[in-house]
């Protein structure tokens, strides 16, 4: 345990030009990894205007210091089972396709993690059936992150 | 099958003559080149091909050849525009661009060959040249001149450029004022152009506000190298005045040689700096003597309307401050021991509300254009279209001066022009045609703008053949936009509305081919975002008439603030004609509709809630939405009031979301949607026809 923890360390200080940052988010009871350098804000869940008709993973629009902004359901993009309470939910704004400011909304908001190229696994090692937005695996820890790529999830937008 | 075949060998002939054109171009330009008399004309005309190239690549989804006349058009846009020096490099490079234009379309034509490795690098080449630094060539010095500062702000960019490139050259600048005939003045402008050439060039023209209802006067800016008596003498008689523009400044060129117009907030910020003498020690020796010259120029700035906006959003925010003070003032009010406390905030807010309403007209006013800005823009379409087709049309505009905010004018300009560039195609009759059938040789198009109330119309109407509705039925039902029986219960305003449908075309014109492939169904949605609605009324033999009625302004709306199912909606009191209790059990069923009597007179309605897919309630009330000629009324939970909203897009991730124009900011940090009413309407009481298109769109994808 502790000889693995040390390799990793060491192996983060070889490549330190690699490291990548992370923000962690829990949806539902799984942990995901975006990068940090699309986030542009993270807001406590401001009051939501619902649009009907609108699809079913967009949550509604939102009012940030004047700007609308359409926030995406998450975990209903990513097709999982939203019935767990949300608990301290935020809004993530991160840029969409076409110059957009999108909003997704996620349960919880963790922590930043900087990850080494060696604590990133390819998405492959789940096997051949992995959803395209699935950037690789993060494992820190014993902590195990999947990372999310924001420009393959949110590029063709909603349909 | 054979329509895609042929449209494509179009294609490759078109796109053969283009570069036929263009090597022509190249050598005109390489000699001029060498000789350092370059004439701005070719290059512009240049631009232009490479331009015409590049939509027809797009169009015909030749990418490769796309990508490369996208690069050069941009490279050949900051040529034109003075951003990069013309030299040998540059008209090397051309050539070479060329040639590969030339392989690519041979590509094109055998798609079993493979692409020479040495395109990617060419390709490479150009990008980088494209995106390479450019240095900033000759500012040259305008302030020296007795420029009017309403002039200088209009200029574009590229006769700015003009104008100081002449400067440069040592050319004289000119003022020329001349009237024209209204019904006259694009050929009488073309004639001066012409005549000008020899001796100068022309840099631009801006009406002066005189003429009476005949005629108009325009002031030409012109650069020239000869003397005012012989322009005077080859352009003209008494009719034209000319007077060359001082110089202000002849001794020392040099102190003003960053001169920049006067844009923005740079010029007061320079004047403030000078009074207060805390110009920056860095600034240039001449900043003092700059920050005069700039104070007797400056009447005018130019500002960026999204300042305005801006502005407009601080404005609806201090309404919904105002809203505030007002329910305070109301609950203090109650109270007897407050009674002079109340009294005094009353008047505050009187006062607040009077200034604030000051404000909100002050900014709109400066948004505020007059429509003839593109009206102009119109008048070269029209030659070119009557050039294209051989037909002989005569523009005649009314109205120029009425005045419409400036976004509506920015985006009316496209559907214009291809309404005009239609009527012109489809609507005006080949100069036979029109002998045969006793008509002036000449075809007429007359654009009318003019307000009513809080409306701008529009009329565009032409003395052509006009719209047979039998043949656009029968058209409709044999491109199946429509099924038999459905055509037979259509009635004449709703066959014209056909016209509107995506992909309803009596033919394929050649504008699809110049690659401005828009259609009405485009004109049609860009008037409806625009909060507008187009009609359409139409003779056989006489002539076809649109009209476009818009709102004077997007800025701000006065709307009816609704709930349903628990959430604020607000409709603009724009489409709204009444508001009343709604009694569900006087309701019946007509063919599938809701409906409702009103006064003795049927009115469609329709539960928001249910179309909404909200949790509404059954009693509520009706509030009768009108557009056209047509009403619906629209069942809503309970009436919260009027209220001033500043209305906002949605994103682009909800733009299939339709029957909503946008959203507004509500107060207490409510977001309300806004209704889109002509859409609603159009949606209930045209249901059938409007999903028949997006089956087709499918089917086409």
């Amino acid at each position: 345990m502790k000889g693995s923890k040390l390799s990793a360390r060491r192996a983060q200080s070889a490549d330190r030009g690699n490291v990548a940052e992370f923000l962690a988010l829990r949806l539902g009871s799984e942990l995901y990894g975006v990068p940090l350098s699309h986030v542009r804000e993270i807001l406590v869940s401001p009051p939501l205007t619902v649009v009907p008709r609108a699809p079913h993973d967009v949550l509604g629009i939102i009012n940030v210091r004047g700007q609308l902004i359409t926030v995406i359901d998450l975990k209903a993009r990513l097709g999982l089972l939203g019935d767990r309470p949300l608990q301290r939910p935020r809004v993530l704004l991160v840029p969409g396709p076409e110059g957009e400011l999108l909003g997704l909304s996620v349960d919880e908001v963790l922590q930043v993690y900087r990850l080494a190229e060696s604590e990133i696994e390819p998405a492959g090692v789940l096997g051949g059936n992995v959803a395209e937005h699935v950037a690789g695996i993060g494992r820190r820890d014993g902590v195990l992150l999947i990372l999310l790529s924001l420009s393959t999830l949110l590029g063709g937008g909603p349909s | 099958m054979k329509e895609p075949e042929r449209g494509r060998e179009e294609f490759i002939s078109e796109v053969q003559e283009l570069i036929e054109g263009l090597s022509r171009d190249l050598f005109s330009l390489d000699t001029q080149e060498k000789s350092t008399n370059v004439d701005p004309n070719l290059i512009n005309e240049i631009f232009r091909k490479v331009h015409t190239l590049k939509g027809l690549a797009g169009f015909f989804g030749a990418n490769r050849l796309g990508e490369l006349s996208h690069d050069l058009e941009e490279i050949l846009d900051d040529l034109r525009l003075g951003k990069r020096p013309l030299d040998r490099e540059m008209v090397d490079l051309l050539f070479k661009a060329l040639d590969v234009c030339g392989q690519l379309l041979h590509l094109e034509q055998h798609p079993e060959l493979e692409a020479p490795p040495q395109l990617d690098a060419f390709f490479q080449e150009l990008a980088h040249f494209a995106r390479a630094e450019q240095e900033q060539v000759h500012p040259a010095m305008l302030s020296d001149y007795e420029l009017d500062a309403g002039l200088l702000a209009v200029l574009t960019e590229y006769e700015e450029h003009r104008l100081r490139s002449n400067i440069q050259q040592g050319m004289s600048l000119f003022r020329v004022r001349t009237t024209f005939k209204l019904q006259t003045i694009d050929d009488e402008l073309e004639q001066l152009k012409v005549m000008a050439r020899p001796l100068g060039e022309i840099i631009t023209y801006l009406p002066t506000g005189g003429g009476d209802s005949d005629t108009i006067e325009l002031e030409v800016l012109m650069a020239s190298g000869a003397k005012a008596e012989q322009l005077q003498a080859t352009l003209g008689g008494p009719a034209i005045r000319i007077e060359e523009l001082a110089r202000r400044n002849p001794t020392n060129p040099a102190l003003s040689d960053h001169q920049e117009i006067p844009r923005d907030s740079i010029a007061p910020q320079r004047e403030l700096n000078h009074a207060m003498d805390l110009s920056e020690p860095k600034a240039t020796p001449g900043s003092a003597m700059q920050a005069t010259s700039l104070k007797s120029t400056s009447q005018t700035v130019r500002v960026d309307i999204r300042k305005l906006d801006n502005l407009m959003n601080i404005v609806g925010e201090l309404a919904i401050v105002r809203a505030s003070l007002a329910r305070i003032t109301e609950r203090v009010r109650g109270q007897a021991a407050h009674r002079e406390l109340a009294m005094e905030l009353h008047r505050l807010h009187r006062a607040f509300d009077r200034h604030l309403g000051q404000m909100q007209d002050g900014i709109l006013e400066v948004r505020m254009v007059p429509i003839g800005q593109i009206f102009d823009r119109l008048g070269r379409v029209a030659r070119q279209s009557s050039r294209e087709t051989g037909k002989q049309v005569n523009l005649v505009i009314t109205g120029a001066e009425t005045e419409v905010d400036k976004l509506i004018v920015e985006e009316l300009s496209d559907p214009l022009m291809h309404m005009v560039r239609n009527a012109i195609d489809h609507g005006i009759e080949p100069t036979e045609e029109r002998i045969r059938v006793g008509k002036p040789e000449q075809g007429t198009i007359a654009i009318n703008a003019f307000q009513k109330g809080s409306h701008v119309f529009l009329e565009l109407e032409d003395d052509g053949r006009g719209m047979d509705p039998k043949r656009l039925i029968d058209t409709a039902v044999s491109r199946g936009f429509l099924g038999a029986q459905e055509a037979k219960e259509l009635g004449i305003e709703e066959a014209f509305g056909l016209i509107f449908l995506p992909g309803f075309s009596t033919k394929v014109s050649a504008d699809m081919m110049a690659g401005r492939g828009v259609g009405m169904d485009v004109v049609k949605t860009n008037i409806s975002r625009l909060g507008g609605v187009i009609d359409v009324q139409s003779e056989i033999g006489v002539g076809t008439k649109m009209t476009i009625t818009l709102p004077i302004t997007l800025a701000i709306l006065s709307a009816l603030i609704v709930h349903v199912g628990g959430q604020p909606f607000a409709i603009p009191l724009s489409s709204v004609q009444e508001a009343l209790v709604f009694d569900p059990t006087a309701t019946r069923t007509v063919d599938n509709r809701e409906v409702m009597t009103l006064r003795g007179a049927t009115l469609p309605i329709a539960r928001l809630a249910r179309l909404f897919g909200l949790a509404g309630q059954e009693r509520g009330f009706v509030v009768v939405v009108a557009v056209g000629t047509r009403r619906l009324g629209l069942v809503v939970d309970y009436l919260e009031g009027q209220q001033d909203i500043v209305i906002k897009p949605l994103g682009p991730s909800l733009r299939q979301v339709r029957g909503f124009a946008g959203a507004a900011q509500l107060g207490d940090q409510r977001v309300g949607l806004v209704l889109d009413s002509p859409a609603l309407v159009e949606e209930i009481l045209t249901g059938e026809v409007s999903k028949t298109p997006l089956g087709l769109r499918r089917s086409m994808a």
